[in-house]
């Protein structure tokens, strides 16, 4: 068998395969024009750039709010508190001592600050920031007269004595010995 | 210094080592397909021309005789209609072929009666040996071998041609042709002895 005929029908041909050729040739493709109806539309392709650019910027988009989102809750709003001094109250005769010597002198604590929260540390500029763009909250006290004050003041000691009155009554009455606690204190301890 | 410097020239001078000039032929399919993706529906009719015989050959490799020219002409027109899901257009062949041996398969699911008598008309011997019954001998070979004789015997093409519309290599193609030969022959001795 000529494999060169056979391949590409160079060479010597060969009988065998020539017969071949000339038998089966009658069955070749006869060559018809192709009809193609009008409503037959080539497809197109799909440019799907538009779209997947559209729903890149929008998913870039949500990244970027919850980023923001994120970084500005991060940095709430800072309230200063404002530190009150605590008030010296002038001495008040009804308020010395039994031995009359050494009066008792009251410090009044500033008042608990009610829904301060205490500021966080946070950048500088992060602060400028804040301080601009929010108006820290105080929250103040009435203030108090000095009548007012010291009315005050007399019922707290009032109710001091009464209470140191009531404990040593109390002590008396249950039969311990009234002890020096402050002596002791190394032996309670 | 001076040697290496000369040696150097030599090389460059040297048609190897200059850089070589992009080729960027494309071939004639491919340059058809993207000139039909683009509204020239009328250069679909010179791809019919050149893959009409390849694809003719795989159908009556499988179908009846009769069917194989209609079924030819909707092949095409399936191509023609998703011409557009050819990512590669330089593949129009093997992707052509491929639908054409789907269609073959659709077309047996759908009648099975003709399958019968084709069978029966393969089997009946007649003494002359007409086109048809070598035809339905080299029906009877290997799938690999079918195809690429009926190409070469049936449609005149040769090696590197079936090779070029296929997409087959050619040392397969040249193995297909010379081992589906052989076998054959052997088949037209056994009938005639």
């Amino acid at each position: 068998m000529n494999d060169n005929y056979l391949w590409d029908r160079s060479g010597e041909p060969d009988p065998e395969i020539q017969n071949l050729e000339e038998i089966l040739g009658t069955l070749r493709y006869q060559p018809r024009t192709l009809e193609i109806p009008h409503d037959v539309q080539v497809g197109r392709r799909r440019n799907l750039f538009p779209a997947m650019a559209i729903a890149a910027g929008i998913a870039l988009l949500a990244v970027l709010l919850g980023l923001w989102l994120s970084f500005n809750r991060r940095q709430a709003p800072a309230i200063e508190v404002k530190t009150i001094p605590p008030v010296t109250q002038p001495v008040n005769p009804a308020t010395t001592s039994h031995d009359g010597q050494t009066p008792i002198a009251t410090v009044v604590k500033p008042p608990k600050q009610i829904g301060v929260q205490k500021q966080r540390e946070a950048p500088r500029n992060l602060q400028t920031r804040n301080r601009n763009s929010f108006t820290p909250t105080v929250i103040r006290q009435p203030e108090l007269t000095p009548d007012v004050l010291a009315e005050k003041q007399q019922v707290l000691v009032a109710l001091r004595l009464v209470s140191a009155k009531l404990n040593l009554a109390q002590r008396r009455t249950q039969g311990a010995p009234q002890l020096n606690q402050i002596r002791n204190q190394h032996k309670i301890g | 210094m001076l040697e290496a410097e000369a040696t150097a020239d030599m090389l460059l001078m040297t048609q190897s080592f200059t850089a070589p000039a992009a080729v960027t032929e494309q071939r004639p399919e491919e340059v058809l397909v993207r000139a039909v993706l683009n509204g020239e529906r009328d250069r679909f009719a010179r791809l019919y021309e050149m893959y009409a015989p390849m694809v003719h050959g795989i159908l009556l490799a499988r179908v009846p005789r009769g069917e194989v020219d209609d079924l030819v002409q909707d092949i095409f027109l399936h191509a023609l209609r998703k011409l557009h899901t050819l990512r590669d257009a330089g593949a129009f062949g093997p992707w052509i072929g491929m639908i054409a041996r789907n269609r073959a398969i659709d077309f047996y699911r759908s009648s099975r009666e003709t399958i019968e008598v084709t069978e029966q008309m393969a089997v009946a011997r007649s003494p002359n040996r007409t086109a048809k019954e070598i035809l339905d001998l080299i029906c009877r070979l290997p799938e690999a071998y079918r195809e690429t004789l009926i190409m070469r015997f049936v449609e005149g093409m040769t090696g590197p041609e079936i090779a070029a519309r296929t997409g087959l290599t050619p040392a397969s193609v040249r193995v297909n042709l010379h081992r589906g030969t052989k076998l054959l022959r052997e088949k037209i001795g056994a009938i005639a002895t």
